[in-house]
């Protein structure tokens, strides 16, 4: 049997020059692999909230919208007119030609329908593939003003795929922290995916940590999509560090006004992995603010792309979208692309972004050099921080001895170099 | 001075781009020597300190640098540092996304003797950054990244220590701090000296952290040549006289150099 090929992953909301190769990917999942479920969840009993759903949550949402926007008055711009067919050849001249693009935004932002905007990262065929891998979707939902933690565990053996569907509901007032493991030591070709849809209710705090651990020989997808209601707050830390090709989606819709999202990425890529990243942000909602953050190193001959987009949407008064990403290229064969977009429908807003994108100064590999490391052992340097790091800041034991696992694989004793025990816990903080 | 020298440089000449820089330098430091190299801006010092250590940006013409009994005129950088050869920078680089205490524990690895565990290690760095005065919330922090200048000296008085070297040549350690980290510097080097007895090459054009030094040789610098070797007596002249003298000097002799150059060529 082929291979089960997926296409447009990771698309890019407004594409670019098709010869970039760029605006999307394509991902290839192993031939004959067995539909395996090896999924764990650890949450608290409370947290399995039956009358809870994630579509109950944006109706909700709709509701209130609705009511505010029978207030508003008329909206009577020439770009609607032009998107929903009103307009008579020349007898308008105001009214503007629309790309395909425009003319989907201006609908969308016309119908304003939260559950209809709603889109995840990898979009929609990888996400029906990740929901079928599943198998179903569990709810678990907060209490309002409570706090919760939950931790998922995806992995898989050689010869499987194993996926997690889950959805998310953040009460009003309540904080969640969310831990997402993504890990599988199979030697021969696996795959594992998770896809999360997450409802951040007004004032409410979700933080979630995913760590991608798995070994070269593994495709990963993680997918996610989130909608944040009024004063919303949302925290994102991506750890990216294993797998033969990895895709990470994202996309967030700041609804709410004043709601925020913080991601912040950290990646390594090895060998001849393949990491690829895809962030959209639609801010819609007065006031609203998102940063993402990314920091990778490439070495070997391994690839990455990176694509953000920040969307600020007409109404979207007072908001603030950034990007930056610093990437340090270790090796001469890598291959590394970042797209950064901003795309803009409102006057008063603001969109930043920013790459710094380099290899190793002549100046800093001398001074390394000075100190007794050779080219390829300040190059080694880079990944073992960064490994380091990702131990160190591990949301639990078993995810760090995932990391350490991957490390040891990656450089030689590197347990034993940093000290963590056979647990993966370190003897002794430096500081 | 003993029969071997530890570094010994001999008639070495090295250029960048095509321009000669250094032009025929000898140089001898014995084992548990302290020599300080001197001269105004831009004679050459920390080029020498550079080229001693193999600095790829530079071009050996002719001489040859021999340590520890081995010529390493042909060595990478890295293998000098291995064989026991320091160079403190004036300007210490940054290295951001690798954290001081990864970048400490990669120099230690595989060195005979220096090798510690992860436990021993951190103990070991704690101490010195102590002696240094040195809040160890920095070994956590990128390399250099937002470091003070005399942070960054710290650092190096640091690695100075952590490392041992049999040879260590400090580049204007001593540029740009205040009296505070001027003190931390000289009591790195006072504790380098006293864990080791291992030799300085101190570049400056400053005496003053000379002062609380055993100085056996002084070399001054002007013009990428080394125009007067002494012994310490020479610190407190300079001081009081400046480097005015040499830099005339090496005008004459330049200049007698090339009004002979002319005859020669004019007689033929």
């Amino acid at each position: 049997m082929d291979a089960l090929k997926i296409q447009h992953v990771n698309a890019m909301p407004a594409p670019t020059w098709g010869w970039l190769k760029m605006n999307d990917v394509s991902i290839e999942i192993p031939a004959d692999l067995e539909r395996k479920c090896r999924v764990e969840i650890e949450a608290a009993s409370e947290l399995y909230e039956p009358n809870v759903s994630f579509e109950g949550a944006l109706a909700a949402l709709q509701e209130r919208l609705d009511a505010a926007r029978a207030d508003a008055p008329v909206d009577t711009r020439a770009m609607l007119i032009a998107a929903t067919g009103e307009d008579h050849g020349a007898e308008e001249l105001d009214v503007p030609a629309l790309s395909t693009y425009e003319r989907r935004a201006v609908l969308s932002e016309h119908a304003d329908d939260v559950a209809r905007d709603f889109e995840t990262g990898v979009g929609i065929d990888m996400r029906a593939y990740l929901n079928f891998l599943a198998g179903g979707t569990p709810v678990l939902a907060t209490e309002a003003g409570g706090e919760a933690e939950a931790t998922i565990r995806v992995t898989a053996q050689a010869g499987e795929a194993s996926g997690a569907s889950l959805d998310i509901v953040a009460a009003p007032d309540s904080t969640l922290e969310l831990a997402l493991s993504l890990d599988s030591a199979a030697e021969e070709p696996a795959f594992i995916g998770s896809t999360l849809r997450i409802f951040a209710g007004a004032r409410s705090r979700v933080n979630l940590t995913v760590y991608l651990t798995a070994s070269d020989a593994v495709t990963v997808v993680e997918d996610s999509g989130f909608v944040l209601d009024e004063d919303a707050r949302v925290t994102v830390r991506h750890v990216v560090l294993g797998g033969a090709f990895t895709a990470t989606g994202l996309a967030a819709d700041l609804r709410g006004d004043r709601s925020r999202i913080d991601i912040d990425t950290s990646y390594l890529a090895s060998g001849t992995e393949q990491r690829d990243f895809n962030y959209i942000i639609r801010h819609r909602g007065k006031r609203t603010l998102s940063n993402m953050d990314a920091n990778g190193v490439l070495t070997g001959t391994s690839k990455k792309c990176l694509r953000g987009t920040i969307d600020l949407i007409h109404g979207a008064k007072g908001a603030q979208g950034n990007e930056r990403e610093t990437v340090l290229l270790a090796s001469k064969g890598v291959d590394n692309k970042t797209v950064p977009t901003i795309l803009c429908d409102e006057d008063d807003v603001a969109g930043n972004h920013g790459a710094t994108i380099g290899h190793v100064r002549p100046e800093q590999l001398f001074y390394a050099a000075c100190r007794g490391l050779s080219q390829e052992e300040t190059e080694a340097l880079f990944l073992s921080a960064k490994l380091e790091e990702a131990a160190l800041n591990a949301p639990d034991d078993a995810i760090r001895s995932n990391v350490i696992r991957l490390g040891n694989a990656l450089i030689p004793q590197f347990a034993e170099e940093f000290d963590f025990d056979d647990e993966g816990d370190l003897e002794e903080e430096i500081a | 001075m003993s029969q071997t020298p530890l570094l010994s440089v001999s008639n070495l000449t090295a250029s960048v781009d095509e321009k000669t820089i250094l032009h025929g330098i000898d140089l001898n430091v014995a084992a548990g020597e302290t020599h300080v190299l001197m001269g105004p801006n831009g004679a050459g010092k920390s080029t020498m300190g550079h080229v001693i250590m193999g600095d790829p940006v530079y071009t050996v013409n002719e001489g040859t640098i021999t340590f520890d009994g081995q010529d390493i005129t042909e060595l990478s950088t890295d293998k000098r540092s291995r064989a026991g050869l320091f160079l403190s920078f004036q300007a210490p680089v940054e290295i951001p996304g690798v954290p001081l205490s990864s970048f400490l524990r990669a120099q230690i690895a595989g060195r005979p003797g220096l090798e510690m565990k992860g436990k021993e290690f951190r103990r070991r760095v704690k101490e010195l950054a102590a002696e240094l005065d040195m809040d160890i919330a920095y070994l956590n922090r990128e390399l250099g990244v937002g470091f003070s200048g005399g942070e960054k000296k710290k650092v190096e008085m640091l690695q100075l220590l952590l490392l041992q070297p049999k040879l260590a040549i400090l580049d204007e350690t001593d540029s740009g701090l205040d009296v505070d980290a001027l003190g931390v510097v000289s009591r790195g080097m006072d504790a380098y000296r006293k864990a080791t007895d291992g030799s300085l090459v101190i570049i400056t054009h400053n005496t003053r952290i000379l002062e609380h030094l055993k100085v056996d040789r002084v070399h001054v610098m002007v013009n990428g040549r080394i125009v007067r070797e002494d012994d310490a007596s020479l610190i407190p002249w300079i001081d009081a006289n400046g480097f005015d003298s040499f830099e005339r000097e090496a005008a004459q002799a330049a200049g007698g150099a090339e009004a002979a150059a002319q005859a020669s060529d004019e007689t033929r």
